[in-house]
């Protein structure tokens, strides 16, 4: 197997540098650590990405279990037992038509959730696509790209998501995936470019140009993979943005038809009676909260380990 | 110098002639006639007549060619479903409201924010530090729709300082303004304070340092300077930040806004309003983005040549 140069390095300094933190008995094996398990070494140490990490599993298996086990039927109407405060039977309390607002915030996290890694992974996809087409072919088609990424840029997000969505005009999950994708997959995109870029001038891709492999090889083998750091970090970046994207949408009343709701449907809800009943927005906005800063904190603990070389600036 | 700008403005045509085509196709691309929608099926005779006074019996490269034409005198055509209103109406009536929203948010933000990340930066890992982070990473989570609620409950509903909407007293447009500025405040804080973070370990300041100069000196001549222009790149992001952050804000505090309007035309189907209002601000946001490239070009004369 070809050794990746740059990756030998770093073992070898991760090697040199264990060698120096810790006092050797007789006969231990010196442990070989590969990039990524240096990284996640390096992630594990960092309380703040770890504990958001705790914090943002528990959210997902909230989100899962809740409407498992619960014993409430999430759309039954029963005005008997509308506006109750949080209590032992309902956790968080029940809404204007006694529904139980514990499960409800659930399933509304499993669509704004689902649409936001359904979302995400489309934007990877097109992002890294295209983007390393831009930065691997280069010359006038890498320009023409990039001048057509830059016309896109001019383009208001809101507003764009909003008209692809009258395009199709239903809003279900799908369609929502789409013109969220659509209004955000650029930053991508461009970024991958760069990576893909830079990744070229590696003297590893200049060998094995060398020795004559093909282009695919060089892009598969030796680029893409590179990219895959960078390209978690942006799995966690991107989440909150298209969680949050529907959110607003939904708020405006753009969103899913009832009575599916996610979060941002919730807090519509919730908006309408704020001033008699405020925790009917309160929960689900606490809920995008909390995904997002998590997501946030993760992407950050991420970015430090998998770039040791940016951890100086931060 | 002259050539960078020039050449920087002019590019900005294809660009907006795109953004133009690219929003034409897909309002086209929307299903269904906006004179379809009352209960009254329309007679063909009507509709074909309708069809023919906005010009949509014409084919697609004729009413594309009318349309930029219209936009270059700075007519954004009539509305489909007011009658005796055209989209330069319209914009006339609300975007100033907006303009005013998004100004003022600009100018809070930059106003808090900007110290914010100064002195974040000088005081990095104080307590200071650590609280200003703490405010911009909640500013950062917590979507507009909740900040503005929260607002409106306790400074409008409970302690009645400020009215809970409109657009009309000043005391009215002191929480919208917070509540749309908070999100570009945390942009700001962010930025500067981590250009400054970098500007301070350059070579350059440590030289500075080294030769004698006072600290104050040091930070202001050195530091500052070259740290706050990389913020100038934040304009064009949170410019599209307010666009989208107005959209919810002037829903929730009913103000007569462009991006309330908008959300009632999309709904109304009035797909020439639509259009218009996109066109609008995608042109700003273009022009907006020229503005800072070029005096990027200005402050920096390394960038000129990487960013034409």
């Amino acid at each position: 197997m070809a050794v990746n140069p740059e990756e030998m390095e770093v073992r070898q300094d991760v090697v040199r540098r264990e060698m120096s933190e810790q006092t050797f008995e007789a006969g231990t094996a010196i442990r070989q650590a590969s990039l990524w398990r240096d990284a996640w070494r390096r992630f594990t140490h960092n309380k703040a990405a770890v504990i958001s990490m705790v914090f943002f599993v528990i959210l997902l298996l909230y989100v899962i279990i809740a409407p498992i086990v619960s014993p409430y039927d999430p759309n039954a109407v029963n005005f008997d037992i509308a506006y109750q405060s949080p209590n032992l039977h309902h956790f968080f309390g029940t809404d204007e038509f006694g529904r139980d607002l514990f499960i409800r915030t659930a399933l509304g996290g499993r669509i704004s959730i689902g649409i936001g890694f359904a979302g995400t992974l489309a934007i990877m996809i097109v992002g890294i696509l295209y983007g390393s087409i831009s930065g691997f072919v280069g010359g006038w088609l890498d320009n023409a790209m990039m001048r057509f990424l830059d016309a896109l840029y001019g383009l208001p997000y809101l507003p764009f998501a909003i008209i692809t969505l009258a395009i199709f005009g239903v809003v279900n999950f799908w369609t929502m995936v789409v013109a969220l994708t659509i209004a955000s997959w650029f930053t991508t995109a461009r970024v991958m470019r760069g990576q893909i870029i830079s990744l070229k001038e590696n003297d590893y891709v200049r060998a094995a140009r060398a020795i004559g492999a093909r282009w695919h090889r060089i892009l598969f083998r030796h680029l893409l993979p590179n990219t895959l750091g960078v390209a978690v970090v942006f799995i966690f970046l991107e989440l909150p943005n298209v969680v949050l994207g529907e959110a607003f949408l939904s708020f405006l009343g753009l969103g899913i038809n009832p009575p599916n709701a996610s979060w941002g449907s919730l807090a519509q809800d919730g908006n309408e009676q704020y001033l008699s009943h405020p925790l009917l927005i309160v929960i689900p906005s606490l809920a995008i909260c909390w995904l997002i800063l998590t997501a946030f904190f993760v992407a950050d603990g991420l970015r430090d380990a998998l770039d040791p070389r940016s951890q100086a600036a931060a | 110098m002259l050539k960078f700008v020039v050449r920087r403005v002019l590019w900005t045509i294809p660009i907006i002639l795109f953004v133009i085509f690219m929003t034409f196709w897909m309002m086209r691309a929307i299903k269904g006639s906006p004179f379809r929608r009352s209960d009254k099926a329309v007679p063909p005779a009507v509709l074909a007549n309708l069809n023919r006074k906005f010009g949509l019996d014409k084919p697609w490269y004729v009413q594309y060619g009318r349309y930029v034409e219209d936009v270059a005198k700075l007519d954004l055509g009539p509305s489909l479903v007011l009658r005796n209103q055209g989209v330069n109406d319209i914009v006339k009536e609300h975007f100033p409201v907006s303009a005013e929203l998004g100004g003022l948010a600009m100018l809070f933000a930059m106003i808090i924010g900007i110290p914010l990340g100064i002195v974040s930066a000088l005081r990095v890992n104080s307590w200071l530090d650590y609280g200003g982070q703490f405010i911009s990473n909640l500013g950062y989570a917590i979507p507009s729709f909740f900040t503005a609620t929260l607002f409106i409950y306790f400074f409008a509903a409970k302690w009645r300082l400020f009215p809970t909407n409109g657009w009309d007293t000043p005391g009215s447009k002191v929480l919208p303004v917070i509540a749309l500025g908070l999100f570009p405040l945390t942009y700001f804080a962010r930025l500067v304070r981590g250009q400054m973070l970098e500007t301070l370990q350059q070579d350059y300041v440590r030289t500075a340092k080294a030769k004698g100069l006072r600290w104050r000196r040091v930070v202001v001549s050195h530091v500052l300077r070259n740290s706050l222009i990389p913020a100038i790149t934040a304009a064009g992001p949170i410019l599209g930040g307010l666009v989208t952050g107005s959209f919810i804000i002037e829903n929730i505090f009913a103000i007569p806004g462009i991006g309330r309007y908008y959300v009632t035309s999309v709904e109304g189907r009035d797909y020439s309003t639509v259009m218009g209002i996109t066109v609008l601000l995608a042109i700003l946001i273009i022009v907006a983005n020229m503005f800072v490239d070029i005096m990027y070009g200005v402050l920096d004369p390394r960038t000129r040549d990487a960013r034409t």
